[in-house]
C-alpha cells in the first residue's frame, strides 16, 4: 500500500560514517534476495562514501544506493551494486534520485561508463534506468542462481572527443549567418 | 592499517594444553589475535600488501562450509552419513517397502538429473544420492545396482559429449565432476545388468498374472514384493523405469555414431523413451496409493510420483570435498517437471535425428537457426554441434573446402584445387567451424560471440585478397590456371562478404528475441538492419550472378549462342527474400522516425547523455569491423531527420514487401518453413500498411492513442497498432 506523502519531505544524505551502516545492511537485507555479509557492505562505503547516498522520510530511512567505481580493462568505470527503496515509497521517484545523485558523482570523477545487472523480469528496474540512458548491453543466461536471465545494463558519458562531421556542419552553418562569403573548406576546422 | 604479523615485542607462549605430534608444534596466538584486533579500528577490514579490501571481502564466503565453518550440514562426510543408516541396503527388510523405496530413488534421480541439465551442479544433483558416492555398496541389491550404473554411465556419456563440444558458455557447472565417482569399472555392462533385470521382471509379471491354474508351473519364480494383489502395479512401475533408462541411454549412444550414422535408430528408441514416460506417469496414482511412508505437503513440488521423500540423498554431503558448488542448496524440480523436461529433450534430439544432413552449407545455417526457434537447452544443443562438425570436417563426411566451394557456386571441381592448402583458406575453414559452434550456443552467448567474430570475418577476407594475389604472382603460369584460380579466388571472396553480413544481420536480429532494444531504439535498430540487408542482398546477388555469368560463358564456348540477360533476366528468389525484408525494414524505421518528428514521441533523450552514446553502444562491434562502410549516426540522423507520414516512399515499402511476399509463395512452394516465414511477413506487411494509413489519416495523435510495437507476427519485424488507451 503506497503511503501517502509529498515527495519534497524527502531528505537525500550521502553516506557519512558507520551509523548509516546499519540502515543500509537493514534495508538490504529486508528487500533484496541476495544476503551480503557485513564485510561486502564495508567494502563499498568504506572505499567508495561519496557514491552511497540515503533518503530519508522524517527520520527514517526510506532508500538506499551503494556504489563503486574503478578501473576495468582499461575503462575507468561505475558500477550500481545496490538500489533499495522500501515498497510503500516506491513510484515516486526517489530511486530515480538516489541513483542521478550517484551517477552524477561518478560523472564529475571522470567515469566513461556506469553498469550494472537486473532481472530480465525486474520490470521496474529497467524502467528507471532506461529513462536514465542504460541501454541494455549483454543478456546473461541464468545468471541468478534461481535460473532467471539478467541484462547487463550500461550507461555511456559523452566523450569529450571532437566529432569532426559536426563541427564541419555547425562551421558551414555559423558562415550562413555571418555571410562573409568563405567557402566552408577554407575556414579552419576547430 | 592493521597487519596479521607475528609482531616485534611478544613472543607467542607454547601452549602445553595441545600436544605436538610428530609433525605439528601448537602455538597459543590467542594474545597476539586480541591485541590485532585492537588495533582495527571500528569499519575497518583486514587487509594488506597483497590482500586488498576486494579479496577481503571475497575471501569471507557465507555459508559455503569449506570457508564458513558455522554451517552446519547434517553429517560431516558420506561415511557418518552411512554410518548413521541414511542409506540402508536393503533398504528394508519388508521387501515392499524396499521396491517403493527403489522406485522412490529412480524417480529421484529424474529430478536430480533434470535439474543437472538445467543449471545445476552434479555434485548437488545426481550425486547427491550416498549410493551413487560409493558404488560397491549395493552390489547384493541386483535391481538398485543396475539402475546405479546405469545412471552412472548415463552422466559420464553426458559429461564427455558437452565437453567435447567445448562451447564455453555460462553453464560452466555442467562438466565439473571433480571429485566424484563418475565412471566406475563395471558401468560399460549397465545395459546387460539392466536387461538382466528386465528379464526377471517380465518373468515375475507373467506369474501374477498367469490363472491360478498354471501357477504351479511358474512357482519357482519368487515375486518382486510380498503383496499378491499388488505385485502387478509395481512390477510394470519398476519395468518402464528401468526401460526408459535403457533407451534412453541407447539414444546417446547412437546420436555419437560417426557421420550421423546411428540417427534413424536413435529415433526409434527416442519414440520407445516417449513411451515409457507415459507409462510412467500413469503409474503416478498407484504408487501415490499404495505408499508406506509418509508423503510431502506439496504435491507440485514432489520429486518422486508416489509422493513420498526418497531414502538416501543428501545435497550438503559434497560439499567440503568435491567440484566447487554454490553454497546455497538449489532448488530440484519437481518429478513431473522433471518428466516434461526429458519429453522436450527428446523432442528437441528426435529434430536433430530428423535431420537430412543436408551438404549444402545454407542448409545447414537454416537447420541450426530453425532448431534454436525450439530453444533447445545444453544438451540437446551440444548434440546439434557434435552433429555438424566432426573430425574438422561437416558431419565427419565434406571437407571446409569443399563445403565453401559448393557455397561460394563454385563447379564440382573446384574443391580439389591446391589453394585449399593455403594457410589463409584454411584459416577461413576454422572460422567456419567456429560459426557453427557458435551458432549452437544459448542465444545470449551466441549473440556476444557473433559480435566478437565480425572482425575476423573482415580480416580473413583482407588476408584472403593478399594470400590469393600472391599465388596469382607465383604459381599460376598458364592462363588456364590462372583463369581457373582467378574464378576460385572472386567465388570465395564474394562467399565471405556475403556471410560476413549474414552474420552482421543475426547478430542484430537476434537482439530482439533477447529483448535488448527498448522502444525508443527501434528506430535506429531498423535503420541499421535495413543498411545491413541492402549489402546482404547485393553480395548474394553478385555471387549468384558471377556463377551464371560463368556458366553462360561455358554453354556460350559449347552451344554457341548469345542469351539476352537484359530482357528475360530474373532476379532470384532468395534475393528477393531478402527484398521483402529490406522494404519492411524501410517501413517500420520510417514509421518510427516520423513518430518522432512529428509527434515527439519514442525519443532517445535522457539527462547523462544523447542518442549518439547509444548508438556508439549498440553498433560497437558493426562500426569497428566497418560493416558497412561509411555508416554512422551522422548517416543515420541525416536519413531519419526529414521523415515524415507523408513521405510516399514509406506507404509503398509494406506494399512492396506484401507483392514480393506474394510472388515468391510459387517459388518456395516445396520449403514449408520458408512458406512460413514470407506468410509471416505479409501479415506484417498488411498490418503496418493499416497501422500506417491510420496515422496518416490522424495527422497528430492526440493523448488518448497509443501506438504499441509488437512482435505478434514475426519474432523480429514489429507489427505497429493503434489503440485507444
Amino acid at each position: 500500500m503506497a503511503l501517502e506523502f509529498d515527495t519534497s519531505e524527502i531528505e537525500y544524505m550521502s553516506y557519512s560514517g558507520e551509523h548509516h551502516l546499519p540502515l543500509i545492511m537493514n534495508l538490504v537485507d529486508q528487500e533484496l534476495s541476495e544476503p551480503y555479509s557485513i564485510f561486502t557492505y564495508r567494502y563499498f562505503v568504506y572505499l567508495w562514501p561519496n557514491l552511497s547516498f540515503l533518503a530519508f522520510h522524517k527520520g527514517k530511512c526510506v532508500g538506499t544506493v551503494v556504489c563503486k567505481m574503478g578501473d576495468h580493462r582499461h575503462t575507468f568505470r561505475g558500477y550500481i551494486a545496490m538500489l533499495v527503496v522500501l515498497n510503500s515509497y516506491r513510484g515516486r521517484g526517489i530511486a530515480t534520485e538516489l541513483v542521478s545523485r550517484s551517477i552524477k558523482v561518478m560523472m564529475e570523477s571522470g567515469c566513461e561508463e556506469v553498469t550494472l545487472e537486473a532481472e530480465v523480469t525486474n520490470k521496474g528496474a529497467l524502467a528507471l534506468y532506461g529513462r536514465l540512458g542504460f541501454i541494455r548491453a549483454k543478456r546473461l543466461f541464468r545468471y541468478y542462481l534461481n535460473g532467471v536471465d539478467a541484462f547487463r545494463l550500461k550507461l555511456l558519458f559523452p566523450r569529450p572527443e571532437p566529432d569532426y562531421s559536426d563541427s564541419i556542419k555547425s562551421v558551414a552553418d555559423e558562415s550562413e549567418e555571418h555571410g562573409d562569403g568563405m567557402p566552408p573548406e577554407e575556414r579552419i576546422i576547430q | 592499517m592493521a597487519e596479521a604479523d607475528g609482531g616485534g615485542d611478544a613472543k607467542a607462549p607454547l601452549n602445553s594444553s595441545i600436544p605436538s605430534g610428530k609433525d605439528t608444534v601448537w602455538f597459543d596466538v590467542s594474545s597476539l589475535l586480541h591485541r590485532a584486533c585492537h588495533d582495527l579500528r571500528n569499519d575497518e577490514l583486514i587487509n594488506g600488501e597483497n590482500f586488498n579490501l576486494f579479496a577481503a571481502m571475497s575471501a569471507l564466503e557465507i555459508m559455503d562450509p569449506k570457508m564458513d565453518s558455522g554451517i552446519v550440514s547434517t553429517y560431516y562426510s558420506v561415511d557418518e552419513a552411512i554410518e548413521n543408516g541414511a542409506a540402508p541396503i536393503p533398504l528394508s527388510f519388508d521387501r515392499t517397502i524396499d521396491v517403493q523405496c527403489v522406485i522412490d530413488i529412480m524417480d529421484h534421480f529424474l529430478a536430480c538429473e533434470a535439474t543437472w541439465h538445467k543449471g545445476g551442479s552434479l555434485a548437488q544433483t545426481v550425486f547427491s544420492c550416498i549410493y551413487l558416492l560409493r558404488p560397491e555398496r549395493t552390489s547384493s541389491h541386483a535391481l538398485l545396482h543396475s539402475f546405479c550404473r546405469v545412471i552412472r554411465a548415463t552422466c559420464s556419456a553426458l559429461v564427455s559429449a558437452v565437453s567435447e563440444a567445448r562451447t564455453n558458455e555460462e553453464e560452466d557447472l555442467f562438466t565439473m565432476a571433480y571429485g566424484l565417482p563418475l565412471k566406475v569399472n563395471g558401468d560399460e555392462k549397465c545395459l546387460s545388468m539392466i536387461h538382466a533385470v528386465d528379464e526377471t521382471l517380465c518373468r515375475q509379471l507373467k506369474a501374477c498374472k498367469a490363472p491360478v491354474s498354471k501357477k504351479t508351473v511358474l512357482e519357482d519364480v519368487e515375486p518382486l514384493q510380498t503383496h499378491l494383489d499388488l505385485e502387478e502395479g509395481f512390477c510394470k512401475a519398476v519395468l518402464c523405469r528401468i526401460r526408459f533408462r535403457k533407451h534412453f541411454y541407447h539414444v546417446l549412444t547412437c546420436l555419437r555414431k560417426p557421420q550421423g550414422r546411428g540417427l534413424e535408430l536413435a529415433k526409434k528408441h527416442i519414440i520407445s523413451c516417449l513411451s515409457e514416460l507415459d507409462s510412467m506417469l500413469k503409474t503416478e496414482e498407484f504408487l501415490r496409493d499404495n505408499s508406506a511412508r509418509g508423503t510431502v505437503e506439496n504435491e507440485d513440488e514432489k520429486t518422486t510420483a508416489s509422493g513420498c521423500q526418497p531414502v538416501g540423498f543428501d545435497s550438503t554431503l559434497n560439499s567440503r570435498s568435491a567440484a566447487p558448488t554454490p553454497p546455497r542448496a538449489i532448488k530440484l524440480l519437481s518429478w513431473k517437471k522433471a518428466v516434461d523436461y526429458f519429453r522436450k529433450l527428446l523432442h528437441d534430439l528426435d529434430v536433430i535425428c530428423s535431420y537430412s544432413l543436408d551438404p549444402v552449407f545454407e542448409g545447414a545455417l537454416r537447420f541450426v537457426v530453425d532448431v534454436q526457434k525450439f530453444q533447445p537447452d545444453l544438451v540437446a544443443r551440444a548434440h546439434i554441434q557434435l552433429l555438424l562438425v566432426q573430425d574438422g570436417k561437416l558431419y565427419g563426411r565434406e571437407s571446409l573446402f569443399a563445403v565453401i566451394c559448393k557455397a561460394a557456386l563454385l563447379p564440382e571441381g573446384a574443391k580439389n584445387h591446391d589453394i585449399q592448402k593455403n594457410e589463409s583458406v584454411q584459416q577461413l575453414g576454422q572460422l567456419l567451424i567456429t560459426l557453427f559452434r557458435v551458432l549452437c550456443t544459448n542465444t545470449a552467448w551466441q549473440r556476444r560471440k557473433l559480435g566478437k567474430i565480425l572482425q575476423d570475418w573482415r580480416i580473413i577476407y583482407v588476408q584472403l585478397e593478399l594470400a590469393f594475389r600472391k599465388e596469382f604472382g607465383e604459381t599460376a603460369s598458364t592462363s588456364v590456371e590462372q583463369d581457373l584460380l582467378l574464378k576460385v579466388c572472386k567465388h570465395i571472396l564474394i562467399w565471405v562478404e556475403e556471410q560476413t553480413y549474414w552474420i552482421a544481420l543475426r547478430f542484430l536480429m537476434v537482439g530482439f528475441e533477447l529483448e535488448l532494444y527498448s522502444t525508443d531504439e527501434y528506430c535506429m535498430v531498423y535503420w541499421y538492419i535495413y543498411i545491413i540487408l541492402i549489402k546482404l542482398a547485393e553480395k548474394t546477388h553478385l555471387k549468384i550472378m558471377l556463377s551464371n555469368d560463368s556458366s553462360r560463358r561455358k554453354s556460350k564456348k559449347k552451344k554457341g549462342f548469345v542469351k539476352d540477360v537484359g530482357k528475360d533476366y530474373q532476379v532470384p528468389p532468395v534475393v528477393l527474400f531478402l527484398q521483402c525484408y529490406i522494404h519492411v525494414s524501410q517501413g517500420l524505421m520510417m514509421i518510427l522516425a516520423s513518430l518522432r518528428n512529428e509527434n515527439n514521441i519514442i525519443l532517445c533523450q535522457g539527462p547523462f547523455n544523447t542518442e549518439h552514446e547509444r548508438f556508439v553502444q549498440h553498433f560497437e562491434l558493426l562500426q569497428k569491423a566497418s560493416l558497412p562502410d561509411h555508416a554512422s549516426f551522422f548517416s543515420f540522423t541525416e536519413t531519419v531527420a526529414n521523415t515524415h507520414f507523408s513521405t510516399l516512399s514509406m506507404h509503398n515499402c509494406f506494399k512492396d514487401a506484401q507483392k514480393i511476399a506474394k510472388e515468391l509463395r510459387g517459388s518456395f512452394a516445396n520449403d514449408p518453413d520458408r512458406l512460413g516465414e514470407l506468410r509471416q511477413i505479409e501479415q506484417v506487411a498488411e498490418h503496418n500498411h493499416v497501422a500506417l494509413n491510420l496515422l496518416c489519416q490522424l495527422g497528430s495523435l492526440e493523448p488518448s492513442l497509443k501506438i504499441s510495437f509488437d512482435f505478434i507476427h514475426h519474432p523480429h519485424f514489429a507489427t505497429a497498432s493503434v489503440k485507444r488507451s
